[in-house]
Order: C-alpha cells, then sequence, then structure tokens
C-alpha cells in the first residue's frame, strides 16, 4: 500500500518536480556563475574583499525560490486531492487516516529534499574551489533557513489547502505568512546561528498541523 | 496528535501575538526620547548642550545659561573650528595653550563602536596591508589570512590555496612575540582609502594585547605592555589622523583605555568608575588636542563623560534617563546584535 500511495503522489507531482528541480539547481547554478563572472573581471579578491567587509553572500537572488517551491509543491500535490475529492476516498482506505497523510506529507518533504540538496551542493562545491572554508560556510548558512523556509512554506499549505473551511483557511494563511517572515528576518549573513535547530525543530513540528485540517475535513466541517 | 496539533498552534499563536501586537504598538508610538546634543566645553569647563524641539534649537548648559548660536560656536572653538575659521574668530589660545588651526584639525577624532558591531557572526578571514611599501597610496594585498589555534594562516586569494613560507614567517614571529593562538579579538580597518596603516590589535587566547602589522612584506609585531591584572577584552584600532593614538581597548572590568604612540603606552581612560561593555553599549567618542566627549548609551541612561586629551583623566560627567519602553513582548531582532533568536523584552 505504501509503494502504491507513493507512487500515487509520484505521478501527480513528478512533472512539477522535475520544473521545480531544474528551476531551483539553474538558480542555485546562476548565483554562482555571478561569482565566477565577478572573479574573472575583477578577480578573486574583489570577490574575498566584498564579502569579508561588506557582508555579501552573492546568492541573494535564490532567497524566495525555495519557498516558492515548497508552497507550489503543496499545491501541485494536495489541491487536486481537494478538487476532485480524492482526499476523502484516500481517507477511505484500509490504511489509517494518519499513515496515509504522513506518506504523502513525507513523500512532499523527500522531493524537496532532493531539490534542496542539489542546489545547495551547486553552490557549495563550486563555492569552496574559489573561496575559503570559512566563506563558502557563511554562505551556506545564510542560505539555510530560506531552506528551511521551503519546508515550512510546504506544511502550512498543506495545512491551508487540506482545512475545509474557507474562513479557517483565511485564518490560517495569516497564520502562515507571519511564521514565513520569521525565516527573513536576517539582518546580516549567517545570522541565524544557534537558532537554525530550533527552528527546524518548529517546521518538523508544523507538520502537525495537516492534521488538525483532516480530522475537520473527516468530521464534515464546511463554512 | 490532533492534541499535539492544537497545542502546536496555540503556542505558535501565542509567540506570533507577543511579538507582532507590542510591534504594531510600537510603530505607531511616534513619542521618541531625543538626548540633547552634548560636548564639553574647554571654554566654560561644563558641559554645552543643544537642545532642539522640531525647528526650535536652544543653546544652553547645565546652569541653564542660554547662548546664541554664534556664542555656542564660540564655547565650543575646537569643535565648531571651520566655522569659527571661516568667521575669522578662530582663537590664538585655548586653556592658556596656542593653539594653530591645522593641528586643532588633525587631532580632532570621532570613534563610534555599537554592540551590534561585535556580537554578530564574523567570517574570520582578515586582509593584512603592507604598511611600507614606499608608495603613496595604499593597496589591498593579494592575500588574506586567518588565526586558527596553530597560528596565522596566509591564504593566496587567486589560488585559494596557503602560502605556507609566509604563514610559517609570521607563526614563528608572533609566537616568539608571546601570542598565544588562538585570538580572542582582531581589529583592523583593511582598506586602501586612509592615510596609513597600522594593521591589526590582537588580543590572544589570554587576553594580552599585540600589534602586528606587514612591514617590507615582513612581520612586524609588538606586545602591548598593559597593567598587571588587566586582561583585554575588545580592541579598536584608530588611525587616526594624528597618530598619537594607535588603539583603544577594553578589558574583563569593562575598563576603557587608550594606547598612546610611540612606545604603546596604556592609559586607563577617567570615567569616574562607570566603565564601557561594548558588547551591551554604544559609545562614542568626540576627542580634541584639549578634551574628549564620551558618550556611552546603555539601556537605561545615555552617560556622558569628557576626559582630558593628555592625561585622559575625568573632568565632569553627566547622565541623560531613558524612558523604557512600557510595552512587553517577544522580538527576533535587536540592536546589541545581528542575529535572529526570540528574546523576551
Amino acid at each position: 500500500m505504501l509503494k502504491a500511495f507513493i507512487s500515487k503522489e509520484w505521478i501527480k507531482t513528478r512533472w512539477y518536480l522535475l520544473a521545480a528541480f531544474i528551476t531551483i539547481t539553474a538558480f542555485a547554478a546562476y548565483s554562482v556563475h555571478g561569482i565566477f563572472r565577478a572573479v574573472s573581471i575583477r578577480g578573486a579578491g574583489h570577490i574575498w574583499e566584498v564579502m569579508v567587509t561588506r557582508d555579501a553572500v552573492f546568492i541573494d537572488i535564490i532567497q524566495y525560490v525555495p519557498l516558492i517551491a515548497g508552497v507550489l509543491l503543496s499545491i501541485f500535490q494536495f489541491t487536486p486531492e481537494m478538487q476532485r475529492k480524492c482526499l476523502k476516498l484516500t481517507l477511505h482506505l484500509p490504511v489509517p487516516a494518519m499513515r496515509s497523510t504522513y506518506v504523502m506529507i513525507g513523500f512532499g518533504m523527500a522531493a524537496l529534499s532532493v531539490c534542496f540538496t542539489a542546489a545547495l551542493l551547486t553552490i557549495s562545491i563550486p563555492a569552496t574551489a574559489i573561496l575559503p572554508k570559512e566563506l563558502a560556510a557563511r554562505m551556506v548558512s545564510t542560505a539555510l533557513p530560506w531552506f528551511l523556509a521551503g519546508y515550512c512554506g510546504y506544511t502550512l499549505a498543506t495545512w491551508i489547502i487540506l482545512e475545509p473551511s474557507w474562513k479557517a483557511r483565511t485564518a490560517w494563511t495569516f497564520i502562515s505568512v507571519l511564521i514565513l517572515r520569521i525565516f527573513f528576518l536576517a539582518p546580516a549573513p549567517a545570522a541565524y546561528g544557534k537558532f537554525l535547530p530550533w527552528l527546524a525543530l518548529s517546521v518538523i513540528l508544523s507538520a502537525s498541523l495537516a492534521w488538525l485540517s483532516v480530522t475537520r475535513f473527516k468530521a464534515g466541517r464546511q463554512d | 496528535m490532533k492534541i499535539f496539533a492544537k497545542i502546536f498552534l496555540i503556542i505558535s499563536i501565542a509567540v506570533l501575538a507577543a511579538w507582532q501586537i507590542p510591534w504594531l504598538i510600537g510603530y505607531f508610538d511616534t513619542k521618541t526620547d531625543r538626548t540633547p546634543f552634548t560636548l564639553y566645553s574647554c571654554v566654560t569647563g561644563d558641559f554645552a548642550i543643544l537642545k532642539h524641539d522640531g525647528d526650535d534649537f536652544t543653546y544652553t548648559d547645565r546652569k541653564g545659561n542660554i547662548y546664541t548660536e554664534r556664542q555656542f560656536d564660540s564655547i565650543l572653538p575646537l569643535f565648531y573650528a571651520r566655522q569659527l575659521f571661516s568667521e575669522g574668530r578662530f582663537p590664538d589660545t585655548l586653556d592658556s595653550k596656542p593653539i594653530v588651526f591645522k593641528e586643532a584639525l588633525e587631532k580632532s577624532f570621532f570613534f563610534t563602536s555599537r554592540p551590534s558591531d561585535i556580537n554578530r557572526s564574523v567570517p574570520g578571514i582578515y586582509f593584512l596591508l603592507e604598511s611600507e611599501s614606499g608608495r603613496v597610496d595604499l593597496e589591498m594585498p593579494s592575500d588574506a589570512f586567518r588565526i586558527n589555534g596553530r597560528g596565522i594562516e596566509f591564504i593566496d586569494m587567486e589560488t585559494n590555496s596557503t602560502d605556507t613560507a609566509k604563514s610559517r614567517i609570521f607563526t614563528q614571529a608572533m609566537s616568539e612575540c608571546g601570542f598565544v593562538f588562538p585570538a580572542k579579538c582582531v581589529s583592523g580597518n583593511p582598506t586602501p582609502k586612509k592615510e596609513y596603516d597600522e594593521g591589526y590589535i590582537l588580543a590572544d587566547s589570554e587576553g594580552s594585547l599585540f600589534h602586528l602589522k606587514m612591514t617590507k612584506g615582513k612581520p612586524y609585531i609588538r606586545k602591548i605592555r598593559l597593567p598587571d591584572a588587566v586582561i583585554a577584552e575588545h580592541a579598536f584600532i584608530t588611525e587616526f589622523g594624528d597618530r598619537s593614538m594607535i588603539a583603544l581597548f577594553t578589558d574583563s572590568e569593562n575598563r576603557f583605555y587608550a594606547v598612546r604612540m610611540p612606545g604603546y603606552k596604556t592609559m586607563e581612560i577617567g570615567m569616574a568608575g562607570k566603565g564601557f561593555d561594548p558588547c551591551r553599549e554604544s559609545i562614542l567618542v568626540v576627542g580634541n588636542m584639549l578634551d574628549w566627549t564620551i558618550r556611552i548609551n546603555s539601556d537605561d541612561s545615555v552617560r556622558y563623560c569628557a576626559v582630558s586629551a593628555e592625561s585622559l583623566t575625568f573632568l565632569a560627567g553627566m547622565e541623560y534617563p531613558v524612558r523604557k519602553s512600557r510595552l512587553h513582548g517577544i522580538r527576533f531582532t535587536s540592536q546589541q546584535d545581528r542575529f535572529v533568536k526570540p528574546r523576551l523584552y
């Protein structure tokens, strides 16, 4: 049954995932290309100097891409469930509803992990070739909250989409926007430091919210 | 799971409310406490105060004397030196000492430090300029350095590889001078847009203070003799136009010192027992050839103290209380640092 679930999710999202993978990797490659281009024009010293003295990380262009990728994945994965009433059918399968819900969410998280890992590797591997480990690590640690926002955007969008009532959806959207704002408050590179593990834990816990929507859906809540 | 999700949702809403509601109230509260511009006057021997309320300016002092703008310029002759000079009113003597306009300008300086300059993530990569290239203009180097537990490592920026020979020479020179790796504090101003280069002021892992620069490609390292039981904590290279001072630093007791040149003479700045904590307080020093006015902004006050420029002994002090916000909540960013983390206030 697990394989069937994964297969169903794969069929629903494969083209989107392919597009997301290409887009996010392309954004990562483009930002790194910008660094190499600047190195060829101004020399590596200029890049090092700008990164150290002006707090530049050169990958700002990717900032909101993981978030958009996460939210869109949730839309592609769960909107058909709600539009075609497939969720009702899914929840009536001889599998615990919680298990089927979290297999779907787990699939999404794993798919995002593939995309995000590819993007982070696209950034970090070339960066370490021209930058010292401190500056390469600074780029990655600056980007980590953005990728966490991608996961959080996915879980929160899933919570909203699975919610059966529009009034509640509006309220959840407001709360979600405020939660996601926390990932983009950095006043400087590598600003999240010790808060990052707690933020990651919050993202994992945020996956529980989808179950609230599913139970409300099962209870037949409507506006 | 449903109960857990509900608890998580309630906690999230509570945190968001504690974050956003005080922020919104603060955003619409336009009342601000403005501390008047205050500077020690060598003419009156007291603080001169410029209060402004909208477009209205009041030039006064602690005794309540009211001055005109021209009079105010005159009682702060070294701060308004250019204005007085342009009007032909720049004095010949001050405090019974002959004053030369050019010298007055050269010996004037500003120094600032904010907690957010210190409480931040630093890359740990620094640039050491050539201090005696023989050319007038300074140039950025082709390498950078890091200091770790093993020593100082120079990295060629074009090849991103360690220059082992240069690293060994500098590490050896620093070790022979008594530097204990790694560095606790590294302060420099690596830019070619300055008059001269003094390299870096370093505090080693034991709190000893050192001066490091590169002269003709070779290491120049000097240990700065500190008073007994003084452990350097935060150091600031100065590189002011007047080369009579190389650094300011605080120790583990938050006492504030200046390092005078030549001879790296350490002098404690007389602040009447009230120290300066660079991690929590911001500082502005407005110095001239006769006195320094030091302003320290902390959470609950703005303290001013004036010290003699020569002996750095205490001349006068005053304090403005700061109205504490009655709002309480959670915030994720702070003016005290450049980190994102939840904190109650």
